[in-house]
């Protein structure tokens, strides 16, 4: 077949647009994704024994000899524990607010909902604040039983337990949401064969919420495997933590510490991608939808026996106290003096907002048993100049990285959209999932040792060098987010209407503005969610922080982390604890005010946003007299 | 009012178009469109119909640019436009699902067009304003399109089409989304408006009724092919094929051989009877014959041409269905107004006749 004729085509600024982007596109994913990877990868097998000759299986060895395998199996103990602890308190809390007729189920899953707006850092360390050595409830309990181990709290119970309840939340979304799309008549049918409530829920109820169970239990294992801010913090010898710790050695104080980081996290890199792997595969098949036409809304089930009945109330409140009181004594302590926290007593004459804003004096007596004062050392989150630089430099780089990702992001869902079928799309997508095959530590540990030293494609910048490192987490930030924002933007754009596209061009408009003008503001309201949930997560995120943790590249994540250390021995790190649970607090306003704003006010359609600002618009004309005056 | 007439409607001519697609299967080419030739005069509606994937809405999309064609020219007024870009093209559409913004309420929907030419602000209130007044939706400007019937919306695609004052308007099936008694108002809509206008439209769509309903001229196309051109009684009473005579609405094949040829009209022998029909074509005693008739050409009686069996008699209301044997041949007729007529029952023996001037030979 001949084809006689073809568009002509001219040098045109699209031409020179598209070849622009092509480059930019390529620069940022070799030099931002493949080549610090590739570093890390290569750096195994490159390492030199003591004479200075290439050994490059040194590594390997020394992992078989040492004591290396441990954190391995320490990480994987962690995460087969955690996808059985996850699994049984979050189906449980479902169960109980979806499935189960409890009473005040509302108020339960709201308290069961809280580590959405509090988890992370914040939440170990509210833990932490609760449980450690000095915790409230450790001496509370030491008061009762004084031979008991004040340090119980630390190690791998500590981090089983604290994770245990800061993973629930893709139970508490997904589960709850599958468990919710469960059709009604389905569960009456199998009642009205002759099944018992509790046949009903093993045969009827729970393999139609296994596909949304395996997920999360993948999920929950590579989050028990990369583990970190809860090993830092409580003491549990993990591959991130070690990872982390091995980047900042040097050859002087061990054996090859680099080599030793990029074989941990190429073993982590291996774990995630089998598990995503089995995942995507999984997901492939399908999950039970229901083909029913009148789906029957699920109706709570009452629990006919009075004792199992009572039994899952006690279970319930139980679950409900170990979500809430940490959140609740947090909320209280940051309004409490510093003597009062650090006697763990709350009382009323001790309230104070200092633990926010403004600072007080501090005198001690020294060893010598001399009195003296440092001024203004007890100071709150908003007052303190190393917090307040922590949350401004988390602020901006977050928001810095958020945008960059959705912009990224957007132009190249939009360029996938347009070459959707065509191979140069799926490589696009692909290059940007990249990402999602890696463990953060990986990409993180990849870059800062890769980027620590001239590196030519950055105009011979040493990235990890002083303000530099700035946007070295600005980068890593972005990249690591790229999938999410992907996965979200492009459903998005599934919502546009092709023939939207062609109304805009048949009516006159070029490619830009039909983008910018028709395509982008149907999809915005999507991407500022994105940006949302992504600068939610940046904001107080701790792994990434940590690896670059440096004076100028210091997050709020880590400034959370320094509260911790020990509180006034010379005037050092006074009202940490205050500071921490005025932070934590400040986080859940910020956390819970986004939430907000992406699931509650986001969630309307456009009619109703558009209606809502429109009345606006006429209230304030209104107020302002405006509106009479036209 | 602004006269809406201001602009002179242009003519469309398809010259040779062809559109290669690859079959994401075998991985060959295939023709989608192939060699269409074709002119539309200035001011006329012709219909692109057809079956699905017969090419008719991939001939309007390389009209309107969003396709290219692999072989072949395309001219408006004239002109020809295979290099431009859609949005340099003077065509306006109407989509299938009506494509309307639904961030802009209906003023700024339809204004769309005019803001992105640039049109003075007054002017623009002006235009929109007269051409809402036309598809009657005065005093719905500020609506957003979510809280419009389906009806409505679709006359904001119009109004929307409408305004740029296009040379040629597209409409690619623009009522498949609205019910039966919706679509027959809105067809009637459509065909006044493009007659007050007197602007070229090309409308695409599957239903022949529509298609009978609106049009100046009828385009069928199968297989990314011309099957026939034509107005709408043509296509209907004097079909060039199989495919056209069935296609549009229903229709009885009768088989025979030709017994007598003459002048304008020959004699097809049918079950042994000569049945007379009046052709144009020139045809040869002896040859196969087959004439095309439809159900309501066809008159049922105790006496007539070619006898009969009948073995459906079912009352429809405003007509009579029957369906009875010419031999072996089913024939089915549509006898209208049944009421004071012989009803003939399943098993009658009865006849059949028609006008030779309503058979045609194929």
């Amino acid at each position: 077949m001949q084809r006689t004729v073809r568009r002509k085509q001219g040098l045109d600024l699209s031409l020179i647009y598209k070849v622009f982007g092509a480059i930019l596109f390529i620069y940022l994913f070799l030099g931002f994704m493949v080549l610090p990877c590739l570093n890390t990868l290569t750096s195994i097998f490159t390492t030199k024994d003591a004479a200075g000759n290439a050994d490059p299986m040194a590594v390997i060895r020394f992992f078989f000899a040492g004591n290396m395998p441990s954190f391995v199996v320490n990480s994987l103990k962690l995460a087969v524990c955690l996808v059985v602890t996850v699994n049984v308190v979050g189906i449980s809390i479902v169960l109980l607010t979806e499935y189960f007729d409890i009473k005040g189920a509302k108020i339960l899953r709201l308290g069961y909902m809280t580590t959405l707006i509090y988890s992370g850092v914040a939440l170990v360390t509210g833990y932490q604040f609760l449980y450690d050595s000095n915790g409230m409830l450790t001496q509370w309990l030491v008061g009762m039983f004084p031979n008991m181990n004040k340090q119980w709290f630390s190690g791998f119970s500590a981090v089983l337990f604290t994770m245990t309840f800061a993973c629930t939340s893709n139970h508490a979304l997904f589960l709850r949401n599958a468990i919710r799309g469960i059709d009604y008549n389905t569960v009456e049918a199998a009642r009205n064969m002759g099944a018992k409530p509790f046949k009903v829920l093993l045969k009827v109820v729970m393999p139609t919420l296994l596909p949304t169970l395996f997920s999360l239990t993948v999920m929950t294992f590579i989050t028990g495997l990369c583990a970190m801010s809860a090993p830092t913090l409580l003491g549990y010898n993990s591959i991130n933590p070690e990872i982390v710790r091995l980047a900042g050695s040097s050859v002087a104080d061990e054996a090859f510490p680099q080599a030793r980081a990029a074989l941990l996290s190429i073993i982590l890199a291996l774990f995630t991608i089998v598990l995503l792997t089995t995942l995507n595969h999984y997901e492939k098949k399908g999950h039970y939808l229901s083909v029913s036409k009148t789906k029957a809304k699920l109706v709570k089930q009452k629990i006919q026996s009075p004792v199992w009945n009572v039994l899952a109330h006690i279970y319930a409140y139980v679950l409900f106290a170990i979500y809430m009181t940490p959140v609740v004594m947090i909320v209280l302590f940051a309004f409490q003096n510093w003597p009062a926290i650090k006697a763990k007593s709350l009382n009323v004459s001790s309230w104070t907002l200092i633990n926010f804003f403004g600072t007080q004096d501090y005198s001690f007596t020294t060893s010598r048993g001399k009195t003296k004062l440092r001024e203004g050392v007890i100071s709150g989150v908003f007052s303190n100049a190393d917090t307040v630089g922590g949350i401004r430099l988390s602020f901006v780089l977050s928001a810095l990285a958020a945008a960059l990702a959705c912009v990224i992001v957007v132009v190249a869902v939009n360029y996938i959209f347009k070459h959707r079928n065509k191979k140069r799309a799926a490589i696009v997508e692909a290059c940007l999932l990249f990402p999602w095959l890696l463990p953060t530590i990986l990409i993180c540990y990849s870059f800062r040792t890769f980027f620590n030293g001239e590196v030519w494609y950055v105009l011979g910048q040493n990235l990890y060098y002083r303000e530099n490192v700035r946007f070295l987490i600005v980068m890593a930030y972005t990249v690591v987010k790229l999938p999410f924002a992907l996965r979200m933007v492009k459903a998005a754009f599934y919502a546009i209407d092709d023939e939207l596209e062609d109304a805009a061009r048949n009516l006159g408009a070029s490619q830009l503005v039909t983008f910018l003008r028709v395509k982008l503001p149907i999809v915005l309201p999507s991407v500022l969610a994105v940006f949302a949930l992504n600068f939610n997560a940046l904001f107080t995120e701790y792994d990434m922080s940590a690896t670059f943790h440096s004076s100028y590249g210091k997050s709020y994540a880590m400034v959370i982390q320094s509260m911790t250390a020990e509180e006034g021995r010379d005037g050092y790190n006074m009202n940490g604890s205050g500071r921490r649970c005025a932070s934590t607090v400040f986080i859940m306003l910020v956390s819970g005010l986004i939430l907000y704003l992406v699931y509650g006010v986001g969630a309307r359609d456009l009619g109703e946003r558009l209606e809502r600002r429109k009345k606006r618009r006429e209230r304030w004309e209104r107020l302002t007299g405006k509106g009479k005056a036209a | 009012m602004a006269d809406l007439r201001a602009k002179q409607p242009k003519g469309v001519k398809l010259d040779h178009i062809s559109k290669i697609y690859k079959d994401p299967k075998t991985g060959k080419d295939f023709y989608a469109v192939h060699d269409v030739d074709l002119s539309i005069e200035p001011g006329t509606f012709v219909t692109l119909l057809g079956p699905s994937g017969c090419g008719k809405t991939t001939t309007l999309r390389m009209i309107a640019g969003f396709e290219s064609p692999d072989e072949g020219e395309i001219y408006l007024g004239g002109e020809p436009i295979n290099s431009l870009t859609p949005n340099k093209r003077d065509t306006a559409m109407v989509f299938q699902s009506y494509a309307l913004f639904p961030h802009y309420n209906v003023f700024d929907n339809v204004a769309y067009g005019l803001r992105l030419r640039k049109v003075p602000k007054a002017e623009i209130q002006q235009r929109v304003t007269d051409i809402l007044a036309l598809v009657e939706l005065s005093g719905m400007e500020q609506r957003m399109t979510n809280q419009l019937s389906g009806g409505q919306q679709q006359r904001v695609a119009l109004a929307r089409a409408l305004v740029v004052e296009p040379g040629v308007l597209l409409f690619d099936e623009p009522l498949s989304n609205l019910d039966a008694k919706l679509r027959v108002q809105m067809r009637t809509e459509i065909r006044r408006i493009q007659q007050a206008l007197g602007i070229t439209a090309i409308y695409v769509t599957h239903d022949q009724s529509e298609a009978m309903a609106i049009s100046d001229n009828i385009i069928l196309m199968k297989k990314g092919v011309i099957a026939q051109m034509g107005s709408p009684t043509e296509i209907y009473y004097r079909p060039n094929s199989e495919f056209v005579a069935d296609f549009i609405g229903e229709c009885n094949f009768l088989k025979g051989s030709i017994a007598s040829a003459g002048a304008g009209q020959a004699a097809v022998r049918i079950a042994g009877v000569d049945v007379p029909v009046a052709t144009e074509k020139s045809v040869r005693v002896g040859e196969a014959g087959e004439i095309v008739l439809r159900p309501e050409a066809i008159v049922i009686g105790d006496t007539g041409l070619l006898p009969c069996r009948v073995e459906l008699s079912c009352f429809m209301g405003s007509y009579q269905n029957y369906h009875v044997r010419v031999g072996d041949t089913l024939v089915k007729i549509t006898d209208n107004c049944p009421i004071n007529k012989k009803v003939f029952k399943v098993g009658d023996s009865a006849y059949i006749s028609f006008d030779k001037n309503c058979a045609h030979l194929l």
